[in-house]
């Protein structure tokens, strides 16, 4: 199944309380975390909860972690692949 | 905890530190005297040690101030310095007790609980538990009471360099009887976190310490003063639903510790990203740090500034 990004920036602002945030304002490619949309260590608490709720994907370490959370774009295809399998 | 690993600046710097104020060979010392003549020798040698420090290093005695002028306000000079060193001397006895433990073993400790039965039943709905602690009496011998569970404990706890004092498992061979979560790493360790409690397992955090950002944190009126506490524990169980089991130390004996399970608290999730939400939370825990502190106020050790302004 195809992840629309669109649609998981949404997710991402409503499940997160982001606040005067768009999807518009969401670089595909720019990190989630330190820079880029600004989130911090305990938003991938939330982060990794609202994956599994709506795409029921784990992310089960860090190093998993590390390749999902690099961008949306990244975070997309993550949820892709593990879709998948 | 703040649980960040990469967002480090200039404003949000920790502000504690888990150096111990003796000396690596001062350590191996005690470590010695324990295995030659147990607890009784070690404690004798502490007295005077502790005394030296007390008496000549002013720098010691500040880090203790901190938290005696909000207890004990208005005290005399000459009260604070006794006061000091008998907080000094729980803390040193502390130490001792779980270097014992490690050393010489956990039957050499006794803990008296009387809410097994309720944290088993806890424990075994399966939602997993975190276990909120603070830097008050030996939290270290309550989780070496606690292998009844049967379920692996997951540590947060940070090792930083310099640090010389063994915890008590470290003094062991064999491997750790727990999971080390580094806070420090990256995400703050949440996503081991998250995974723990997911399989049903324990978290242990404590609840009295930051790590990392302030961003994290929520001001709290504690001994008459605002301070800082985080609420990093209480967001983690909003986003996994894990019940939080508020457990406190205090020793009662030369060999004895009670271990209580002073709350079990049920964070809703929803409550956003800010503070805010978390406050009530925290509060409750705050509150019941207060009363410890109040019926126990040598053992509270926590040798830093809670109640610095936020920056």
């Amino acid at each position: 199944m195809t992840i629309n990004m669109e649609e998981l920036k949404e997710i991402i602002i409503k499940e997160l309380f982001l606040e005067d945030i768009t999807p518009g304002d969401i670089d595909d490619n720019a990190p989630l975390f330190g820079g880029g949309l600004g989130l911090d260590s305990l938003d991938a608490v939330e982060l990794v909860v609202i994956i599994q709720k709506h795409f029921n994907v784990e992310i089960k370490d860090m190093d998993e972690g590390r390749v999902a959370f690099e961008s949306i774009k990244s975070l997309a295809s993550f949820i892709e692949e593990h879709q998948k399998s | 905890m703040g649980l960040h690993g990469s967002e480090k600046n200039t404003e949000d710097k920790r502000i504690w530190t888990s150096r111990s104020i003796g000396s690596y060979i001062q350590h191996q010392f005690f470590y010695a005297l324990i295995r030659i003549g147990g607890r009784r020798l070690a404690y004798f040698f502490l007295y005077f040690i502790l005394a030296y420090y007390v008496l000549m290093r002013p720098s010691v005695r500040r880090r203790c101030y901190f938290y005696l002028s909000h207890r004990f306000p208005g005290e005399s000079s000459l009260k604070r310095i006794a006061h000091g060193y008998r907080l000094y001397l729980n803390f040193g006895m502390v130490l001792i007790d779980r270097a014992i433990i490690g050393i010489l073993g956990n039957e050499m400790m006794s803990v008296s609980f009387n809410q097994r039965e309720s944290l088993k039943n806890l424990v075994s709905e399966g939602k997993g538990v975190i276990f909120l602690m603070a830097h008050a009496g030996c939290w270290q011998v309550a989780l070496s009471a606690l292998g009844y569970l049967k379920t692996r404990v997951n540590m947060v706890i940070r090792r930083e360099e310099g640090d010389i004092d063994r915890h008590y498992f470290e003094h062991q061979s064999n491997d750790t009887p727990f999971n080390i979560i580094d806070p420090e790493g990256y995400l703050g360790g949440t996503i081991e976190m998250i995974n723990a409690l997911k399989n049903g397992e324990i978290v242990s955090i404590m609840g009295d310490r930051i790590f990392g950002s302030l961003k994290n944190t929520v001001h709290v009126d504690f001994m008459g003063e605002k301070a800082l506490f985080p609420f990093s524990a209480f967001k983690v169980a909003s986003a996994t639903g894990s019940p939080i089991a508020l457990l406190f130390t205090h020793k009662n004996g030369a060999d004895h510790f009670v271990l209580d399970l002073a709350k079990v608290i049920h964070v809703p999730e929803g409550l956003g990203r800010s503070g805010e939400g978390y406050l009530p939370y925290v509060i409750e825990f705050v509150k019941i740090l207060e009363g410890y502190a109040e019926t126990h106020p040598f053992q509270f050790f926590n040798f830093y500034d809670m109640w610095r302004p936020s920056p």
